[in-house]
């Protein structure tokens, strides 16, 4: 495992980006659903730390620093939206399931 | 001002059970633009609404009654102890949209023959070339093919003649028009049939044909007449002059109703919206399909390129759809047909069977083709990537292979076990989930994977854009908004 | 309006009867073995001697002097000026001794109803019937008299309320006469489908297959706690809406009826988008005006509102209702008062008997057209009605909402 890093967000001279998500707020699984949906433009490398997970972000292409950090910032929104979709995803797992067996054993009135 | 005496029980009395709380109903969200964001329920109903509502919701912030609360209650977000009918609610309109999917197979493609007198780039299959023997159906495929057709057990049976130049082949569809309606006297479904043709060889003969059986005519029409003659070549370079001819002997003797014209974008098409919107107004037409480029005739396996063109389609259908709403402001009641379909997917509560927004994918349920030699394809698209080498969506042969054998086979249900957009990585929880579909012929031929990574996928990229720009328009353009709502038939 | 109850009888004769149903008759040659069921009403026309053998004999106060009442017939009775619609072929309840006439069926009307029961689970701020806990079970056994006396070709009855299916298996009973009886008349049933929910009730009502059956129902808000305020019960909006799904995976037609007041105005829209994704399914959307009658005139203050101030809600409603291709009409309405994208959907429906319009009304040439008023709107109505004149005659094609 690398030295911890604690600053949030840190740039590196070659451009890749170094972030902090600390374990007591996000998911891993947030934070990797995040980054798969930024494949497009950034490869990810996922660190687990003590207290945090630590992404480093590498843009595949050079990117303007102004973009790049319009990217960190929604990168980060997304990883925050991911948790909130996870919650959503464990609050109404049971629910959810009540409607889909209903769904499929009732006869339907709007067929045909 | 109260009410008439103790008998009655004020609006706080049956506000009580609110207190307890709310609970959340599944819902899937995507971000609109910078402040809002669209959320969806597991019926597919959505709102529009602020990122500080949507957290709130989430965090249980919201207070009891409020208008926001009621909308969220109303559309079957959220739930609270005064009412449980919610999921039974739920449970019906998620029934209804998937009621589709248990029709099964409806559309059946025969491909009468491979030859044709086009020689359009964008196409991968037709062959130029005298020899009937090699590329056309025979009568003993064709008697295969009617079997497994009426194998489906769907009640609505649509056969789709495809070529090549279907007409080419004129002897097989009478054979199988007759032979199928004769077969339909015991077998009793709604069977209807379609000639997919360029027209040129239409004769009076074959209307006549048409006539009698009530068979529709598809024909290809590119757009403006050099657009079209580019897109089409054939000898003599009169295609735009011979689908003219033919449409104007199919409408005064089949009536306009029985026909319908598909376009296929291409780079030159690109630059072109109006032009093509316009020659579609022109012929009379009440509608036209923005196809997006085809993949197949491109060959492309490169991601950016896939990317690239998308964006460019994209600007083309923006500014094809925009000109489409003008016209309808202007009092043409004229429709975008795959906007319509996402309308009615995103407003009324029933499904629908469009191959590529399916989930899972509509490959063989939705259509299933029967190539001249027997083989059988899952899709138009799966033919076209067999015919470039690529062999993994053909489903089995109707010499060799029985119903069950094909529609078991590990060709079909792999592709459509992992491609249930609930299970996606991506489309799991995308707030436009119950909208989209999955197109594992697409990104195969572009990614190599029948699943793909939407990130850099351009079927997603297309579809979320599409459906951003609609939300917005349906939100924030009060008359473009009228226009779209007349596209929706319930 | 027709007075439907009338206790100024007299008795001309002498009486003994117990309270009965009996059918009117015009017909002084009507065939002897017939006669001993029926009521002699004499018309106008008459005159001499009343013909032997009927039932009772009903003379209209004002041809009293044609009539010669002949003495040695029992149940000779005057009945008040107010009865003159009372025709051949009605079929009334008739109390000798209480001297109570009640009508329960009007050969030449379109609105027949039939009132069942009086008792009611739901409690409506604006109840025109106000319900009434009591033991009124007489009633079924007086229907099932008077309905095979109805006339064959009836279009259509109505069964009301109270709550029709408290009855239970009475109601059922009463459906299965009307089957058989009236084998082509439509059947509509005002219910507020609570007791739908429970399957059997749906099962048993749609096994009796009548012809053209529809029930009504009433669905105030798409908030179940605004809806359970309105009908002040809890937890009957979930009720309700599990009674109309039953009804209709039993294939039982199902009208949707709104009233339109204070509490349901607001969100009538919303009402409207609900009821297109999730009630698609039901045969027929009524969004109603408020009827002045029972408890709406204790509650007005909460009720009231001017129908002029609703017509953008309502334009609203019908908009989102006509493009989900719903079949949708307004009723109880004054086409002075709708917004013209609206008249299309207008339909005249209030009840011939109660149907009145107001002295505003006179010269207006639309009044053909027009819904009109209950008749008990004369203790409140709207202060915007405007009388049409022959220049403001709309167009035959009425303009339609823009969809």
């Amino acid at each position: 495992m690398t030295k911890e890093s604690t600053t949030p967000l840190v740039k590196n001279d070659d451009g890749s980006l170094i972030i902090l998500f600390p374990k007591s707020v996000y998911s891993l699984d947030a934070v990797k659903k995040a980054s798969y949906k930024f494949t497009d433009s950034c490869s990810f490398l996922i660190n687990e730390q003590n207290t945090a997970y630590e992404v480093l972000c590498k843009p595949t292409a050079d990117i303007p620093s102004k973009a790049l950090d319009e990217l960190v910032n929604s990168f980060c929104n997304e990883v925050l939206d991911q948790d909130l979709r996870e919650r959503i995803a464990s609050e109404t797992h049971a629910v959810r399931s009540l409607i889909l067996a209903q769904a499929f054993s009732k006869t339907s009135l709007l067929e045909g | 001002m109260a009410l008439a005496s103790t008998k009655f029980k004020d609006l706080d009395f049956f506000n009580q059970s609110l207190e307890s709380g709310y609970k959340l109903l599944p819902f899937n969200f995507i971000k609109l633009d910078d402040s809002r964001y669209v959320i969806t329920n597991i019926a597919g109903e959505y709102l529009v609404i602020t990122k500080e509502d949507l957290y709130a919701v989430a965090n249980k912030q919201l207070c009891p009654g409020s208008p926001v609360y009621n909308t969220l209650k109303s559309k079957h977000f959220i739930y609270d102890d005064d009412s449980s009918v919610a999921l039974e609610l739920l449970a019906l309109k998620y029934r209804t949209k998937m009621a589709p999917l248990a029709n099964f197979t409806g559309l059946h493609l025969f491909v009468t023959t491979l030859r044709c007198d086009h020689s359009c780039p964008y196409c991968q299959v037709s062959r130029q070339s005298e020899d009937k023997a090699a590329f056309d159906m025979t009568p003993e495929i064709a008697d295969k093919a009617i079997d497994f057709t009426f194998q489906s057990p769907s009640n609505e049976i649509k056969i789709e003649f495809q070529g090549g130049e279907s007409l080419l082949n004129f002897e097989m569809v009478k054979y199988v028009v007759e032979e199928a309606t004769k077969r339909n006297q015991t077998e009793n479904r709604d069977l209807q049939f379609v000639i997919a043709t360029n027209l040129s060889p239409l004769t009076d003969g074959m209307l006549d044909f048409c006539l009698k059986y009530d068979i529709l005519i598809s024909t290809s029409l590119d757009g403006p007449e050099e657009l079209h003659n580019g897109n089409r070549p054939r000898p003599g370079k009169d295609s735009y002059e011979k689908v003219m001819t033919g449409m104007q002997k199919v409408r005064e003797l089949l009536g306009p109703d029985k026909l319908g014209a598909l376009m296929t974008t291409t780079k030159d098409s690109l630059t072109q919206a109006k032009p093509i919107i316009d020659e579609y107004v022109e012929q009379g037409f009440s509608s036209i399909f923005l196809r997006p480029l085809s993949p197949y005739g491109f060959a492309i396996k490169t991601k950016s390129f896939d990317a690239y063109q998308t964006e460019e389609w994209l600007k083309f259908y923006k500014e094809g759809l925009d000109y489409i709403i003008e016209l309808n402001k202007q009092g043409l009641y004229f429709i975008e047909d795959y906007t319509a379909l996402i309308l009615n997917k995103m407003l009324t509560p029933f499904g629908t069977t469009y191959v590529d927004l399916q989930s899972p994918s509509g490959m063989a349920i939705s259509a299933i083709v029967f190539n001249y030699d027997g083989d059988i394809y899952a899709s138009d698209e799966s033919r076209m990537l067999a015919e470039m080498g690529e062999k993994r969506f053909r489903l089995g042969n109707l010499l060799q292979d029985t119903y069950e054998g094909v529609m078991l086979s590990d060709a079909l249900l792999g592709p459509l076990e992992a491609t249930i957009t609930e299970s996606m990585p991506m489309c799991n929880d995308c707030g436009f989930q119950n909208y989209c579909g999955s197109d594992p012929v697409y990104h195969y031929a572009t990614q190599g994977d029948i699943i793909g990574n939407k990130a850099f996928s351009g079927f997603c990229k297309k579809n979320m854009t599409i459906m951003r720009h609609l939300i917005k328009l349906l939100e924030d353009d009060p008359e473009a908004r009228d226009v779209l709502l007349s596209w929706v038939r319930v | 309006m027709l007075q439907l109850h009338t206790t100024k009888i007299e008795c001309l004769t002498t009486s003994s009867e117990e309270a009965f149903i009996a059918r009117l008759s015009e017909n002084d040659q009507y065939p002897l073995p017939l006669r001993g069921k029926e009521i002699f009403l004499a018309p106008e026309t008459h005159s001499g001697k009343l013909p032997d053998g009927f039932r009772a004999y009903f003379i209209l106060r004002k041809n009293l002097d044609s009539v010669e009442a002949n003495q040695d017939f029992p149940n000779v009775f005057i009945i008040p000026n107010d009865q003159h619609y009372l025709r051949d072929g009605d079929v009334i309840r008739f109390d000798p001794k209480r001297i109570k006439l009640h009508t329960l069926y009007r050969k030449n009307s379109q609105h027949n109803s039939l009132l069942v029961t009086e008792r009611c689970n739901n409690y409506c701020l604006m109840c025109s019937q106000p319900p009434k806990d009591i033991d009124d079970s007489y009633i079924v056994q007086d229907l099932l008299v008077a309905i095979p006396l109805m006339r064959r070709e009836t279009e259509e009855i109505g069964i009301t309320g109270g709550e029709p299916t408290i009855l239970g298996d009475d109601l059922i009973r009463i459906l299965r006469a009307l089957k058989n009886y009236l084998p082509s008349t439509s059947v509509h049933i005002l219910s507020n489908g609570r007791n739908f929910a429970n399957i059997d009730l749906a099962r048993k009502v749609a096994g009796v297959k009548n012809h053209d059956l529809m029930i009504g129902i009433p669905l105030y808000a798409d908030i179940s706690n605004i809806h359970d305020y309105v009908v002040q019960a809890d937890g009957a909006f979930d009720e309700t809406i599990k009674g109309i799904m039953n009804l209709k995976r039993h294939g039982v037609k199902v009208e949707i009826r709104v009233v339109i007041h204070k509490q349901t105005y607001e969100r009538l829209p919303q009402l409207a988008e609900f009821l297109a994704r999730n009630l698609l399914f039901v045969d027929h959307v009524a969004l109603m005006g408020l009827e002045m009658m029972g408890f709406t005139k204790a509650n007005i203050d909460e009720l009231w509102v001017d129908p002029i101030d609703y017509q953008p809600e309502l334009v609203r409603a019908i908009d989102v209702l006509a493009r989900y291709n719903m079949n949708v009409s307004i009723y109880n309405h004054q086409l002075c008062l709708l917004d013209k994208r609206l008249w299309p959907f207008n339909t005249k429906s209030i009840s011939d008997w109660k149907n009145e319009y107001m002295p505003e009304c006179e010269p207006c040439t639309l009044k053909e057209q027009c819904g009109g008023f209950f008749s008990s709107a004369l203790f409140k109505y709207s202060d915007h009605i405007q009388p049409f004149s022959e220049s403001e005659m709309p167009t035959k094609n009425a303009p339609q909402p823009t969809l």
